[in-house]
């Protein structure tokens, strides 16, 4: 399998107000083409800043993060904007549209930022806010959505640019029941349809239980990493 | 661009209370800032007006000895010739060859120290327009048993005379001599300067230079030019040509007068600064509570691959978007403002007081309308100084941290 993100070494240490704090120390790990991985542990353990260093949002204290062979943690900040457009696709716990922006405009914003020509991204926008059942809220504000309903706007977003990994930050935490069950039918489908690599930090068992590989950080080491049948999820 | 225009447009409007209020001030500040200026330079217009056409002139020429005492023994070696030499000058408009001397005038019971101006009718109404300044009364028509004179109407009210009453001039001839002369008050003018009108009379120079035994006496030579800005540099030629004669400018003449308007035009500068300074913090006030409301969503722009430079634009934008949106509507008031205040005019308070010193009480506004776009280009500049810091801050907020706040 084809190898996406590989990380050598990596560590993250914040300056803490009374002593320094490890977040990420020492992970090595490899993330191959069209895998659905949760990252687990319990809170503090260092998933979200795991995730935001493969996905360059922050730099490594130390250690390397290659994504198809390109390192990253050593790229300038202005590449780094660069890469991260037309790379990686990100969806946060909270939501994170943009409020002024439709639903349609919103899904359509990454591709407009990689300057995709109008027409394609319009008709891209629109399939996939169809994908996830919201082709009747094209022209809605984030405003007008319910929670369950702007993620799935969020999730359109990440998968529009067609991006070589989505990264999701404890996507269903605000999410009831329902539309958490929802929300992981849609990527687990767009994962196989699109063959999206997906990763995405998680403590909620439903998440958990449809992963077909679940990595578990404590104190920002990987203390386990286990492969999971796909039968068993899909 | 399109997007970013969109979201900046869009923003805006996300808190429209606070983007009227903004909109607003900026409004009164170019409001505030043209009709200060407006009436600065309608003042100044007046006032100017006023002062060198009907009064002072642009240049002035005297015998030296005049300057300290001005007497009609200091008369200008050949003035006439002078005076007509320099009427025919390209850069001329006007010369009034005057003989000038301060004397007495009294009325049947009351008596007021004057200056005594004899002048040639034809000349003085070219020069001064005085013949326009009348209120009552004729200009020099020669009617009459006794010569006339032309007052300023405060002194007719000091004296207590009106236009046919019997004045009484004393002054000194040209040896030093008293001399006491009956006149007819043929006219009676006004104009802004209340202190001009009740120390200067004017007579025919005919009959002043009859009295004073020097039928050729000129002490004064008054000019007006083609061009007002001109007036250092004619001065400073036309010192070259004649030396011995004292030749100043209106600047020279009247020190006090000029100082003012540059005080004036300083204090209106800053009060002009003061506003816009004002504006501007108001503005970048507003906007830094808008970007650290939004930390979220800018740390958000910025994850998903915007670049700080456009997220540093699109403040910049939501800030233009203001100032322009505020520029015009303040232009348009301000408009309506100058054009209504310039046909029922301004009082100024205090007026009588102003009066004493040339200022009119009431002014008519108006300014050029090169003025309203400096105006809002000024505005829309500071606007935007005013928001590089917000924008700046916008661009330092770590895109990681801002995505995990709630």
């Amino acid at each position: 399998m084809k190898t996406v993100i590989k990380t050598t070494r990596l560590q993250k240490v914040y300056n803490g107000s009374v002593a320094p704090v490890t977040a990420v120390n020492d992970v090595n790990l490899e993330f191959y083409e069209g895998e659905f991985t949760a990252i687990v542990g319990p809170s503090g353990s260092g998933k979200t800043t795991f995730l935001n260093l493969i996905g360059g949002l922050d730099k490594p204290t130390a250690g390397h993060v290659h994504i198809e062979g390109v390192d990253i943690s050593t790229m300038k900040e202005s590449k780094l904007f660069d890469f991260r457009l037309r790379n990686i696709g990100f969806i946060f716990q909270s939501y994170n549209l943009i409020p002024v922006l439709t639903a349609k405009e919103n899904v359509s914003f990454i591709m407009l930022l990689q300057k995709r020509p109008r027409a394609q991204m319009e008709r891209r926008a629109v399939e996939m806010l169809e994908q996830v059942g919201l082709e009747d809220k094209l022209n809605s504000r984030p405003n007008q959505l319910s929670g369950g309903q702007q993620q799935r706007v969020a999730v359109a977003r990440a998968l529009a640019s067609k991006p070589k990994f989505v990264l999701a930050d404890e996507p269903t935490a605000n999410l009831d029941t329902k539309s958490a069950f929802n929300l992981l039918d849609i990527m687990l489908r767009l994962n196989k349809e699109e063959n999206i690599t997906l990763i995405f930090s998680t403590h909620d068992q439903r998440v958990i239980d449809r992963a077909r590989r679940v990595i578990t950080l404590v104190d920002g080491a990987v203390s386990e990493d286990k492969a999971v049948s796909a039968e068993k999820n899909v | 661009m399109k997007t970013l225009i969109i979201i900046s447009w869009r923003n805006i409007w996300r808190n429209r209370t606070r983007s009227i209020i903004i909109i607003l001030a900026l409004v009164l500040g170019i409001m505030g800032g043209i009709f200060s200026a407006a009436m600065r330079l309608t003042a100044e217009q007046q006032q100017m007006e006023d002062a060198l056409k009907n009064q002072i002139s642009h240049i002035q020429i005297h015998h030296p000895g005049f300057v300290a005492n001005p007497e009609a023994s200091y008369s200008i070696p050949r003035g006439s010739e002078l005076a007509e030499e320099l009427e025919q000058m390209d850069n001329i408009w006007a010369v009034s060859a005057r003989t000038v001397f301060d004397g007495m005038a009294a009325s049947a019971n009351m008596n007021a120290g004057v200056r005594i101006k004899g002048v040639n009718p034809d000349s003085e109404a070219h020069t001064t327009s005085l013949d326009e300044l009348l209120e009552e009364g004729t200009y020099f028509t020669g009617e009459g048993r006794l010569p006339g004179v032309i007052i300023g109407r405060e002194l007719a009210n000091d004296l207590n005379c009106h236009t046919g009453s019997r004045m009484v001039l004393t002054f000194q001839d040209k040896n030093n001599n008293m001399v006491h002369a009956s006149f007819r008050v043929e006219g009676i003018y006004t104009m802004t300067s209340k202190d001009f009108e009740r120390r200067t009379i004017f007579a025919h120079r005919e009959v002043i230079n009859s009295h004073i035994d020097h039928p050729d006496a000129v002490t004064e030579i008054a000019i007006l030019l083609n061009d007002m800005e001109q007036y250092r540099q004619a001065a400073r030629e036309f010192q070259e040509v004649w030396p011995d004669l004292k030749v100043r400018h209106w600047a020279q003449l009247a020190p006090s007068r000029y100082h003012n308007l540059e005080i004036l035009d300083q204090v209106l500068i800053w009060i002009l600064v003061i506003i816009l300074l004002a504006i501007s913090f108001g503005l970048l006030n507003t906007i830094l509570m808008s970007i650290l409301e939004r930390v979220n969503e800018l740390g958000l722009l910025m994850a998903l691959g915007m670049k700080r430079s456009k997220v540093f634009s699109m403040v910049m934008l939501e800030t233009a978007m203001i100032a322009i949106i505020g520029g015009i509507l303040g232009l348009l008031s301000s408009y309506a403002m100058i054009q209504i205040l310039n046909t029922s005019g301004v009082r100024l308070p205090g007026a009588e007081g102003m009066e004493e010193f040339g200022y009119a009480s009431v002014l008519y506004p108006d300014i050029p309308v090169s003025f309203y776009f400096e105006t809002a280009v000024v505005v829309i500049i500071f606007a935007i100084l005013a928001a590089i810091y917000p924008a700046w801050k916008a661009i330092k907020i770590p895109p990681a941290q801002a995505v995990r706040q709630e």
